[in-house]
């Protein structure tokens, strides 16, 4: 766990922890987000194998109508964050100067938006979507908002992983806790499975963490046995292979 | 060399890169190399916090795997941590087991050579948004001209996080800073790339990156991004000539 940001992390997973019960694991990762940015609704939109994006959950019926407004028009928040990978925000739709999104703003001010914010779920140069945050008035996130939304992006990435991998739902904010943001050796691992397997760097990441996972080790342990070159993924039959006793 | 010149075309050479569109990972490298040279420490390593305060590593004087777990263990545990938390330095920490502090850090720096540690902030108005790391294989004092210097890098380094804009605001600070841990996960995963395309080691593997980046004149993120995602084959990297570049 990390220390600096324990506080607020464990105030997330204690909050995912109380809606376990209601519904999809995607659906209560919006719920948090909204709750602990303290914005009005949270939606999460992920990209798929061919780049478009697709809405995921939506924390309540304000935050899916944005949302679709967005997959639609194909501009907005989470298109904008996802694309250029940095955090996007529009503190006042409804204001003229506001262009930044022709057909987007009008609609989602009408929708009952002011201000939204898009905040980019990216690990290195894999993009798998972007949480995006709105609020019924305008004006910016405060610094303690802003704070927890890049905490609140960076969990939802984790979680999305873990999901992509088949981790069971019930065990996700268990993984949270256990794997770090960052761990050199598991993004190098990736990157070599990537060329391993001759498949994109996101794929490859989600392999390793379900090797991990069927494996009942941790992705950070899998990755060093990569790294070291004891294990790999066959090229034809893309299953792992133990090559630590072949080794020369 | 002599110190003092060392230092002048140390800063001659940041503030060059600091005109440039510089890539700020490479520009934290320099920094740490020129630690290593200018000051009497073994190794050198930037931290930084991400906006949502997770403390990550961006850059060292050496790519190790030993060198790299040492920063890693310090999202958790460690001076970088404690300097961090405090804005406070930490100078002439000496390593000796068992150490209740840093139970996890402490025996893995041991293990790897290093008997002290210190650690600056690096401050901007107010707000840590890192430190600087230095190690060294030997106790006793580091010299306080040593700590004068190291502190005036660790300066330099915070005002190449903010990259040539003037004005400071939150939310730019914070595009950076997770910019510049983002753009360390994509050399990670480059280094993984060329490691396995190139039959190489991880290190051989970032010293090529950065040494494409520098013949043709890009920016040390954008060749690992090239390379992972399959527009720049790792067998077209410049080779890197000679045993060793910083």
């Amino acid at each position: 766990m990390l220390i600096v940001a324990a506080d607020r992390l464990i105030a997330i997973l204690t909050l995912l922890d109380k809606r376990k019960r209601t519904g999809r694991e995607e659906g209560r990762l919006c719920a948090v987000a909204a709750e602990v940015t303290e914005q009005s609704g949270a939606g999460i939109a992920l990209l798929s194998q061919g780049g478009e994006l697709t809405s995921v959950c939506a924390s309540n019926k304000v935050a899916q109508r944005l949302m679709d407004l967005e997959i639609t028009v194909g501009e907005g928040p989470c298109v904008d964050a996802s694309r250029s990978f940095g955090a996007i925000e529009e503190v006042e739709l409804l204001s003229s100067a506001s262009s930044r999104w022709l057909a987007y703003s009008s609609s989602a001010g009408s929708a009952g938006a002011r201000a939204v914010f898009g905040f980019p779920l990216c690990i290195g140069a894999i993009c798998l979507g972007a949480l995006s945050l709105y609020r019924d008035r305008p004006g910016p996130l405060t610094d303690a908002q802003a704070s927890d939304a890049y905490l609140m992006a960076s969990v939802v990435a984790r979680a999305v992983l873990a999901m992509q991998a088949g981790a069971p739902r019930d065990m996700i904010a268990d993984e949270l806790v256990r794997e770090a943001t960052f761990d050199f050796a598991v993004h190098q691992a990736a990157g070599m499975v990537s060329v391993q397997g001759t498949m994109s760097v996101g794929d490859a990441l989600v392999a390793l963490r379900a090797h991990a996972f069927t494996t009942d080790c941790t992705s950070s342990a899998l990755a060093l046995r990569i790294v070291a070159r004891d294990i790999c993924l066959d090229p034809e039959t893309r299953e792992w292979r133990d090559t630590a006793l072949h080794s020369s | 060399m002599a110190r003092e010149t060392l230092l002048i075309s140390t800063l001659v050479e940041l503030a060059d890169n600091l005109v440039d569109d510089f890539d700020v990972i490479d520009l934290l490298t320099v920094l740490s190399d020129r630690c290593v040279e200018a000051i009497d420490v073994d190794a050198a390593g930037v931290m930084l916090a991400s906006p949502g305060g997770e403390l990550q590593f961006v850059a060292s004087s050496s790519e190790s795997m030993r060198v790299l777990e040492l920063f890693q263990i310090q999202a958790d545990e460690g001076p970088c941590v404690d300097c961090f938390k405090d804005g406070g330095v930490i100078v002439n920490q000496a390593l000796e087991v068992p150490d209740a502090r840093w139970p996890r850090f402490t025996p893995r720096a041991i293990a790897h050579g290093f008997r002290s540690v210190h650690c600056l902030p690096m401050r901007l108005r107010g707000r840590t948004i890192g430190a600087l790391n230095l190690f060294r294989t030997e106790q006793g004092l580091l010299d306080q001209d040593d700590v004068v210097v190291a502190q005036g890098l660790a300066d330099v380094a915070t005002i190449a996080i903010l990259q040539h804009r003037t004005s400071l605001d939150a939310r730019l600070l914070n595009d950076q800073l997770s910019h510049a841990l983002n753009s360390r996960i994509i050399i990670e995963q480059a280094k993984g790339n060329v490691s396995q395309s190139t039959s190489c080691d991880v290190d051989q593997a970032f010293r090529r990156l950065r040494m494409h980046a520098r013949n043709h004149n890009l920016r040390l993120t954008d060749v690992a991004r090239s390379i992972v995602d399959g527009t720049l084959d790792a067998n077209r990297l410049d080779q890197v000539v000679g045993a060793k570049s910083s």
